[in-house]
């Protein structure tokens, strides 16, 4: 076997979880964000071609999808997921970054702070197309 | 070599991809990173963007409005690329971590770039008449 594949070697390891849920969350995000895009971006083109519709998104097209419970629970996870995902990817950058990876656990609860600051945002925006 | 659980946690296929020593894995890895943080980037504009909302649906619906004129839907072209992309390699460092389609790396890099355009190239087509509309 050539070299050993260590990660982070002198400073830290990702650790299996975060490992572990890097993949479901990817897995998830594939599906979801297909419903997103496609909903977003290719369900209404017919009508706004046509005419029938101004614009792909606007306030009253988000609300009445949202109005179904199913895309409630889809962007809800969309955020939740997506940040998990996106932010872990930066950990597992700065990981083998050694000013950053020294201060390993200051910088992962960084990122929790963030991801859960930026959740608790994105979840405001999205209840005013709900309330 | 079977890969433990715990190598697979501190080696990752991603990293196993960057070390597989071939241009291909280089530029897979490359790419995975360069989308992934540019995706990062463009999140949290997205939830900025849709945050507008909350001044009212007048203000939200003027920034959508100037945010589906051609321009933007041609940025979303990059946009769909950079996602598609993401999500191919995904798939493809996951079966690399569960110790499938090693041996076929460089290949499937080649696979993941090809679906990429291919996938670009149709939702392009289909946004043609968003680029060119009045």
């Amino acid at each position: 076997m050539a070299a050993p594949l260590i990660d982070n070697q002198d400073t830290g390891v990702v650790g299996f979880w975060p490992w572990f849920y890097q993949r479901i969350s990817g897995v998830l995000l594939i599906f979801l964000l297909a419903v997103h895009i496609w909903m977003g971006h290719f369900s209404g083109l017919r009508a706004v071609i046509d005419g029938r519709q101004e614009e792909l998104v606007l306030y009253s097209i988000v609300q009445q999808r949202l109005a179904q419970g199913l895309f409630v629970f889809v962007d809800f996870s969309l955020l939740a997921l997506v940040l998990y995902h996106g932010l872990n990817g930066m950990r597992n950058i700065f990981l083998e970054w050694p000013p950053v990876a020294n201060r390993a656990k200051a910088m992962t609860l960084g990122l929790w702070v963030l991801g859960v600051a930026t959740f608790a945002y994105g979840a405001w925006a999205l209840l005013a197309f709900i309330l | 070599m079977a890969l433990s659980f715990k190598a697979l946690s501190l080696h990752g296929g991603a990293s196993l991809d960057r070390n597989a020593g071939t241009r291909a894995g280089w530029w897979a890895w490359f790419l995975q990173r360069l989308t992934g943080v540019a995706l990062v980037g463009y999140l949290f504009l997205h939830i900025l963007v849709i945050s507008t909302v909350q001044a009212g649906e007048d203000a939200f619906d003027s920034v959508l409005i100037v945010l589906q004129k051609p321009f933007f839907v041609v940025l979303d072209l990059f946009l769909i690329a950079a996602v598609v992309y993401h999500a191919l390699n995904g798939v493809r460092v996951l079966l690399f971590d569960l110790g499938i389609g090693l041996k076929r790396q460089a290949g499937l890099f080649w696979v993941c770039m090809v679906l990429t355009t291919i996938l670009t190239v149709v939702a392009g087509y289909f946004s043609l008449p968003l680029i060119f509309r009045n």
